[in-house]
């Protein structure tokens, strides 16, 4: 006997909508609930049948960036102790653990594709956080992120929580060095209480080079990552970057994140729109799509990869901006074709027929 | 039927060292540039820093080969390459004789921006798109010649972003100002939108238009009762553009109903902060 299990959230759209693949397919995927876990896990695993496993992102609720790297420790513990376990008993993962782990950490996934010769947006060279905390330093982390970028000629970048996800804390920092003026875009606020920040779903504009500078400090002082902000390509006046979904090494999905603002994020209210309806030529978009099934390549234990992607303006030059294990959920999908979940339940009955050692970049098992 | 041609440098030739400097050096380098007309001039690298003077400076140092030219954009970028008000500008005092047979100017940013004497015989559009349009600007426009001037548009912007002025001072512009053939006046993207609206309303072109843009600002209700009432004895405006405003359903249907063409979309509402409540311009920055 064997088992098609989801780890994840009964009531989201990720559970409900693979549900409904499986179905088409003619399997049943049981779904854990993370609330439950590992209680339920344990149940299942001591039992003799074997298992493939799908992991989904547990909810979270908070909005307190430092809450959220709290909740990211504690994942990230969860993802440890799956991974663990398959020591003592063989599971087939989708996404094995491990790999959808090293995809939180941004810089981790950077650095791997910077080795394999993909082009990423470029992390800032600076001195790492840590290391200017561990000396106690007191000049702000915001001057010396200022003086980096006037000595690199670097005016814009990015400064992202390593471990977050989507849009949280997400920051576009801009500076002006012949006048001093810095500009900053960014959903996260800081709480007037207590000074620590939050995520909001609005992006905000501050200029005002004190609250600029606070705010962006409060980043800086956490695990956080700088990289240039590329101009991105536009389209009718939206600028966009691409979201991939890359399974099996086939791009199963494409889709472009318009936006009127620097941070494109479908939770933002910005606007989708179907990669092939951006009028790319094919040699970009063979390009694009090489990119995406090389960085996938890289993880080849994760059989499913969101891959986001930036085009620079004007050369159209394609950047890997991060990827993530577990960016499966595509609206425009579920509610279209529902391709990408149709194709994760036929990997589940494939692997129940029996064809349990994949061709190529097959499922993990340990 | 001439040619519209984009020319810009990215972040990656900047830094291998294209500016201001090269890029009239590289249009004329074109093959296809003496079949463009239309030349849009976006990024030049680091608009921030270098100011696009030596772009202005050379299209007169060759104006014999910009003759062709008849529609010129300078500044044409958005967010993704630089803050509106961090893009310097230069003086384009030397160009009004350098391309005689240029029809429509348009300019974004209005930091170091300066028009000097301005006089035209054929310039028929005129735009400036910037986050706050400083009164020495408008003052050159009100000294301006240019007799064939049909459409004239501006982004008036906020103080902090280099509005100088207030409504008097667009008063006095328009009272000024001379151009017997201007048939689109664009007053846009104030935080006094309502004010403004009443004194364009008040002005001399409101006879001899027929469009009238009024949109990317914070027009309410107060300025949208002022339209209902003045635009039915204009039978000159046939376009009403207010796109971008804080007007109510009821009264963005209202004048919807008048009898010409009118662009209400892009509704904003008020936002409310420390007990406040903001309202805020397009363009702002």
């Amino acid at each position: 006997m064997s088992r098609l299990i989801l780890l994840g959230n009964p009531e989201t759209k990720r559970a409900v909508y693979l549900k409904k693949g499986a179905e088409k397919a003619g399997a049943e995927v049981e779904v854990l609930d993370w609330r439950e876990f590992p209680h339920n896990f344990e149940e299942i695993y001591f039992q003799e049948e074997e298992i493939f496993l799908k992991i989904d992102p547990p909810l979270w609720n908070s909005c307190c960036l430092e809450e959220l790297d709290r909740l990211v420790l504690k994942y990230e513990g969860n993802l440890d102790y799956l991974a663990a376990s398959v020591r003592s008993k063989g599971i087939t993962f989708l996404n094995h653990p491990q790999g959808i782990k090293e995809l939180l950490d941004k810089r981790g996934c950077k650095r791997r594709l910077k080795k394999a010769g993909i082009p990423v947006t470029e992390e800032l060279e600076t001195e790492s956080t840590s290391a200017i905390l561990q000396r106690e330093c007191e000049y702000p982390l915001t001057e010396q992120l200022l003086d980096t970028m006037e000595r690199q000629k670097i005016f814009q970048v990015f400064i992202k929580p390593n471990h977050g996800s989507g849009a949280a804390g997400v920051m576009a920092f801009r500076y002006e060095p012949r006048k001093g003026q810095t500009a900053l875009y960014t959903c996260a606020a800081e709480q007037t209480t207590t000074g620590s920040l939050v995520n909001t779903k609005r992006l905000r504009r501050f200029t005002d080079r004190r609250k600029v500078c606070s705010i962006v400090e409060g980043l800086l002082k956490t695990d956080c990552i700088v990289e240039r902000w590329y101009a991105k390509a536009e389209n009718k006046g939206f600028s966009y970057d691409l979201r991939a979904v890359v399974q099996d090494g086939k791009i199963d999905f494409m889709l472009a994140r318009l936006s009127a603002g620097p941070i494109t994020n479908l939770q933002l209210n910005n606007h989708p729109l179907r990669a092939e309806e951006l009028g790319l030529s094919s040699a970009v978009k063979n390009q694009v799509e090489q990119v995406c099934r090389q960085a996938a390549a890289c993880w080849p234990s994760l059989r499913s990869v969101g891959v986001d992607i930036l085009l620079e303006r004007r050369s159209l030059r394609p950047r890997v901006i991060e990827m993530n294990g577990q960016g499966d959920l595509i609206y425009q999908d579920i509610y279209g074709e529902n391709k990408i979940y149709c194709r994760q339940a036929e990997m589940m009955k494939r692997w129940q027929q029996g064809e349990k050692q994949q061709t190529g970049r097959g499922g993990s098992t340990d | 039927m001439g040619k519209s041609k984009r020319y810009e440098y990215d972040y990656a030739q900047y830094e291998n060292g294209k500016g201001s400097g090269t890029m009239i050096g590289d249009i004329l380098a074109d093959p296809d540039f003496n079949q463009v007309t239309d030349v849009t001039i976006g990024s030049w690298g680091s608009p921030w820093e270098d100011n696009c003077q030596a772009i202005l400076d050379g299209i007169v140092d060759n104006q014999d080969k910009f003759a062709h030219v008849k529609q010129l954009f300078v500044g044409d970028m958005g967010y993704e390459d630089c803050e509106v008000s961090w893009i310097t500008q230069g003086n384009y005092g030397r160009l009004w004789k350098a391309l005689p047979g240029l029809k429509e100017l348009t300019i974004k940013g209005s930091t170091d921006l300066s028009l000097g004497e301005v006089e035209h015989e054929n310039l028929e559009a005129l735009t400036i798109i910037c986050g706050g349009l400083p009164v020495s600007v408008l003052e050159e426009i009100q000294k301006a010649k240019l007799p064939n001037l049909k459409k004239l548009v501006l982004y008036i912007g906020v103080e902090y972003y280099g509005f100088d002025g207030d409504e008097d001072t667009l008063r006095t512009f328009l009272e000024k100002s001379d151009f017997p053939k201007l048939t689109y006046l664009g007053i846009e993207d104030s935080e006094i939108q309502d004010q403004l609206t009443q004194v364009v309303l008040e002005s001399k072109y409101i006879g001899q238009i027929h469009t009238l843009d009024l949109a990317n600002g914070t027009l309410t209700d107060k300025g949208g009762a002022l339209l209902l009432e003045k635009i039915p004895s204009c039978p000159n405006i046939k376009v009403l553009d207010i796109h971008y405003h804080y007007l109510s359903d009821n009264m963005a249907q209202q004048l919807k109903g008048l009898p010409i063409e009118v662009d209400v979309s892009e509704a904003n509402e008020p936002e409310e902060y420390d007990g406040e409540m903001w309202m805020d311009a397009m363009l702002t920055e």
